[in-house]
């Protein structure tokens, strides 16, 4: 079976610098993958390329089995690609309600009243439903990336990236985060999740591919992964 | 819309509609260009307060749907509504070409561009002075051939309420907030599913639409057309006219159209300072009221009628 979103030599380059060098990497169905690395690792330049918001230099992106490199952002949203922000990107002066509807209304035979609905469970999930008059700025760093997680839901999207969901989070948030993240997981999303809380994602995720210097150097297990020798290596700066 | 907010603008229609009789034909003209100035300042509300689009080349439009206009009726010898029509596709068509040129630039780049591109068709339409008359102007044949004002009073507030009413339908719907969101954040718009290149140019496209249809109607009302319409001083009172209104409310920008004419007008006897004036009124716009200062004191007013509702007993007004 096909994985669902399948990076294939991967290739980045700016100006002269090469981010992300040829990269495979296959998320399947269901998979809940950590993904980590040094700073300057490539991270979310991977994240960017495999849900459209950069065109890879080089390589090519497999959703579903169908070629997706060059599309931009808003069509691997609407064929169910999701992701949260390493700075969480809002619109700030709109209301908790209207972030969430959005991407709610994208859909031509979407209603206002079913995407209202919608939005509402998902506030409510999200223990954000007091808060759905109030303008998305005045939300705490946490509130904003639950926020930011309801805008991918609303989506009804398939997999999630989600880039550092637990930095600048207080330790209750972030285990609100773990907590919801293995809900919806539990309901058949795929996550991939970039941080770099260690112990935060290695409470969260089953399998792990860590990257340092553009390329994957380790994928699998996260006791396998912790143990490795090339992994030890990266993040000590030997 | 809000109790308030439709009791406001009944309000306004109503002073409208008998403003005319009221004045003599001198205030008649001037409320006749106060609408002309109201409907491109909507427009340009539209683009940069919804759309967050900073175009600097609004008046570009104006132009080009009054060139247009006077042109096509010139060669073509048809009516003067036909020709109106095919000045706004054209400025429709236009305008989306520009907003596709412009799809990656943001801010001060976005108002740049548009600046020259405006400037560019100004000093077109000076130069090429056996097609448009160049500085000497363009006589344009009138619409309709009597001394009253009148009907082009009420020929201009029918515009202007068919554009704001176009322009509200579309500001309430699933493209309003798109709109909305790509002002607030083109790349959460994008992962959200908004497809932000067709909006960007969609919204361009429909503000130059509008400006161009301003512009259909000042070359007939005036009589004659020069290149100064698109020029950057215009831009400028059209700039004013939205910030102090309001640019995030097409309501707002459309009572800053009336006010800074008025305010034009009145001031008269104070020459060049006028300009001054103005120019202090916004820098305290900008400084203490940036949603407009017109928007401010419409939000308080329409705050006041569900409030007096409230205050009323059960079963109708106070006598």
């Amino acid at each position: 079976m096909a994985a669902l979103i399948e990076a294939i030599g991967l290739t980045m380059r700016f100006g002269g610098i090469v981010a992300v060098r040829e990269l495979d990497l296959a998320v399947n169905q269901g998979e809940l993958v950590g993904l980590i690395g040094p700073n300057g690792s490539g991270k979310t330049t991977t994240i960017n390329m495999l849900t459209g918001h950069l065109s890879p230099a080089g390589g090519r992106i497999q959703l579903r089995g169908e070629r997706a490199d060059g599309l931009p952002a808003d069509r691997f949203a609407m064929r169910g690609v999701g992701r949260t922000f390493q700075i969480t990107q809002l619109f700030s002066r709109m209301s908790v309600l209207e972030n969430l509807l959005v991407p709610g209304l994208v859909r031509p035979h979407s209603t206002w009243d079913a995407a209202r609905r919608q939005a509402r469970l998902h506030l409510e999930f999200l223990g954000l439903a007091a808060l759905e008059a109030a303008q998305a700025r005045t939300l705490s760093g946490g509130q904003q990336k639950l926020l930011e997680l309801g805008r991918a839901l609303m989506l009804d999207a398939t997999i999630l990236f989600l880039d550092e969901p637990f930095a600048g989070v207080n330790p209750y948030l972030r285990d609100e985060i773990i907590r919801l993240v293995q809900q919806l997981h539990a309901q058949g999303r795929t996550f991939v999740v970039v941080d770099h809380d260690l112990e935060a994602i290695q409470r969260l995720v089953h399998r792990l591919v860590v990257m340092s210097r553009g390329q994957k150097i380790a994928d699998g297990t996260v006791n396998a992964v912790r143990d490795d020798a090339e992994v030890i290596r990266a993040y000590a700066g030997v | 819309m809000r109790s308030g907010n439709l009791a406001g603008l009944g309000c306004i229609l109503l002073v409208a509609l008998v403003f005319p009789f009221l004045v003599d034909t001198y205030w008649q003209t001037v409320g006749i260009l106060a609408i002309f100035y109201a409907i491109v300042a909507a427009s340009w509300a539209l683009l940069v307060g919804y759309a967050g689009q900073f175009s600097f080349g609004h008046m570009g439009f104006v132009s080009l749907g009054a060139y247009a206009s006077a042109l096509l009726v010139q060669w073509l010898a048809i009516p003067i509504p036909l020709g109106m029509a095919g000045a706004v596709v054209l400025s429709t068509i236009v305008g989306a070409g520009v907003g596709f040129i412009c799809l990656r630039m943001r801010g001060p780049y976005l108002a740049i561009f548009t600046m020259a591109f405006s400037e560019v068709l100004r000093i077109v339409l000076l130069t090429e002075n056996e097609v448009t008359g160049g500085a000497g102007g363009l006589e344009v044949a009138p619409l309709f051939h009597t001394r009253s004002n009148l009907p082009s009073y009420y020929l201009a507030l029918g515009l202007l309420a068919a554009s704001l009413g176009i322009m509200s339908l579309m500001v309430a719907s699933r493209w309003g907030l798109f709109f909305r969101a790509i002002r607030e954040n083109e790349q959460a718009a994008a992962a959200g599913g908004v497809r932000v290149v067709r909006f960007r140019v969609l919204v361009f496209a429909i503000a130059s639409g509008f400006a161009g249809l301003a512009g259909t109607f000042y070359g007939p009302f005036i009589g004659i057309l020069t290149p100064d319409i698109g020029s950057v001083d215009q831009m400028g009172i059209v700039v004013a006219m939205a910030m102090i209104g309001g640019a995030e409310s097409l309501p707002a920008a459309v009572l800053g159209a009336f006010f800074v004419e008025w305010m034009y007008e009145a001031l008269r006897a104070y020459g060049e300072w006028r300009l001054v004036i103005f120019g202090a009124l916004l820098l305290l716009t900008m400084r203490f009221a940036r949603n407009g200062l017109l928007a401010l004191a419409w939000n308080q007013a329409v705050r006041v009628v569900p409030a007096w509702r409230r205050t009323q007993p059960a079963g109708g007004a106070a006598e």
